[in-house]
């Protein structure tokens, strides 16, 4: 084999998996809530499509990426 | 006109000298190769036959010999499990071993089915010049139980059929046989003198100047209790994923291939001297993992299975797991065996780019035959040319298994052996090809779904479905 190769290891420190998914659910579910809390509060002539529609972009990101962490850290490793 | 009539017969008889000579070469490479000694030891301590020949070969010939055969009556070929072949070089202190290449050959007049195998020298061997050499060959399904029924008291016997001269296209000066019996306890041999039997040692020889081809056939009635662990099946899979993890799941059929059991299982006796009252079975194995592993569980059918001991070393992890009832003759045990490893260990980056796979390939359960042995290495999704680098030959194919999170599947290289034993066990690799960036669409994918549920209650909130205004 010659020289020692390369290991490969995951992008993201495996020790990181839990804390990591805490934070971006906790922060995910935020700002779902506040997405929520705006559909809720504003009446249909107020609204505007371009804040719901990044509330709910970065609400997605986090959410999705929260629960993939999440997967990892319970040992379901996709 | 008489020169040239002169000169046409030269050309005539030189061409005849040239055709005899190759034809010689050819045919008869058989009386090039001289055995001025052989020892051969056979290990019959557990089930599996190890047998250690060394060869003293000399070349009497003319022209240098590159290769010598080894030759096998057709009945052990097919119960041939591995041969290596290693040549000493240096004396006495200075010794150390070159491993050579073996591979099976057929040659043009065999008799009676021989089979061969060619060991392959490194520099060739020239007139008048000795070398030696160390085989090794490895024999499963060779000791036949007699009698083929046992009750739980009686000891296990079995029949271990060879011969007293070695197999040989080759001319052997001196030769011995050296067998070596698991106990004291032997029913009976067959005797071609000069034949000692002493201890645990039965001594066959010395014969000296043998013709090519003498086989003497012996049987030798002994007692062995080792574990006759054979397992039928086993299907490895190991699951890689790119977050940091190898999967492994193992599936056994496991079952005692020695003198089948007759009559009742007796617990009492069993448990009250099980080295009397059930002397052949065994209820232990050990499985020895690599370090670091985690997550592992070992259940079957029915749920898990509690009997097991894990002890993890920094360089290796052993694993005793006991099935849930010991096993007889003829009695079979089908279990699942899991765990986990740190993906860092085992696979890495070749200097082209590829990544590749550096795993073990063989049983992890000690002192076990294995008669199909599948082995199937599911690569990550979006992987690319996948190709294996196997030191045995194994037939090899793909499959597509579907997985979590997965789109268009997962490649799957599936490897298959028959006759596997525990010196097989030696690292293999697998490549392929695979784009970082192919990560990212698994949280991608996570991520549209959330993002279609908020676009769906948007829509739902817009769309106005009153009937009265």
């Amino acid at each position: 084999m010659g020289s020692k190769a390369a290991a490969i290891t995951s992008p993201v420190p495996v020790t990181w998996y839990p804390t990591l998914a805490i934070f971006m659910l906790a922060i995910g579910l935020i700002v779902s809530a506040s997405f929520f809390i705006y559909e809720a509060t504003s009446s249909r002539r107020n609204r505007s499509l371009a804040k719901e529609l990044t509330t709910g972009a970065v609400a997605s990101f986090f959410l999705g990426f929260g629960s993939l962490f999440m997967l990892l850290a319970s040992g379901v490793y996709v | 006109m008489a020169r040239s009539t002169a000169m046409k017969a030269a050309g005539l008889i030189l061409a005849l000298l040239i055709f005899t000579f190759f034809s010689l070469a050819a045919s008869s490479s058989n009386n090039q190769i001289q055995i001025l000694n052989a020892e051969r030891r056979i290990d019959l301590s557990s089930h599996i036959v190890k047998v250690f020949l060394t060869l003293k070969v000399e070349n009497v010939g003319t022209s240098p010999a590159s290769e010598i055969f080894l030759a096998f009556p057709p009945s052990q070929a097919d119960q041939l499990a591995l041969v290596k072949a290693q040549a000493a070089i240096g004396k006495k202190k200075k010794k150390s071993y070159v491993h050579l290449d073996v591979n099976p050959t057929q040659l043009p007049d065999a008799p009676n089915g021989t089979k061969y195998f060619s060991i392959s020298l490194l520099n060739p061997l020239s007139s008048g010049e000795t070398a030696t050499l160390e085989v090794l060959y490895i024999l499963t399904h060779s000791l036949e139980p007699f009698p083929a029924e046992i009750s739980q008291l009686e000891s296990q016997l079995v029949y271990f059929r060879d011969s007293a001269l070695m197999l040989s296209p080759y001319h052997i000066k001196q030769q011995t046989t050296f067998i070596k019996t698991p106990s004291t306890k032997v029913e009976s041999f067959t005797r071609v003198e000069p034949t000692k039997f002493a201890g645990r040692e039965l001594k066959y020889g010395p014969y000296e100047d043998r013709p090519p081809y003498s086989f003497s056939p012996v049987i030798v009635h002994l007692e062995n209790n080792s574990p006759f662990a054979v397992v039928e099946e086993l299907l490895r899979e190991v699951e890689i994923s790119h977050w940091g993890n190898l999967q492994i799941t193992e599936h056994y059929k496991l079952v005692h291939a020695g003198a089948r059991h007759k009559g009742v299982f007796s617990r009492v006796d069993y448990q009250s001297r099980a080295s009397v009252k059930g002397a052949s079975s065994f209820k232990h194995l050990l499985a020895s993992l690599p370090p670091r592993v985690h997550s592992v569980y070992y259940r079957d059918e029915i749920g898990n299975i509690s009997s097991s001991h894990l002890r993890t070393d920094y360089r290796k992890s052993e694993l005793e797991i006991e099935p849930r009832y010991p096993l007889f003759g003829g009695w079979k045990a089908t279990f699942v065996i899991g765990y986990g490893l740190p993906l860092e260990d085992f696979l890495f980056e070749s200097p082209d780019g590829k990544r590749y796979l550096n795993f073990s390939f063989g049983c992890p359960l000690a002192q076990t035959v294995v008669n199909k042995l599948t082995i199937k290495v599911v690569l990550p999704e979006g992987s690319k040319d996948p190709s294996a680098a196997v030191p045995y030959p194994v037939e090899q194919r793909l499959e597509t298994k579907y997985s979590y999170l997965d789109v268009v599947g997962r490649t799957v290289l599936v490897l298959e052996k028959k006759n596997v034993v525990p010196e097989h066990i030696t690292p293999f690799q697998v490549y392929y090809t695979f784009k970082p960036i192919f990560m990212l669409a698994e949280p991608l994918m996570l991520a549209s779904v959330y993002f279609l549920f908020f676009m769906a209650c948007v829509a739902y909130l817009q769309i106005d479905i009153s009937i009265r205004k």
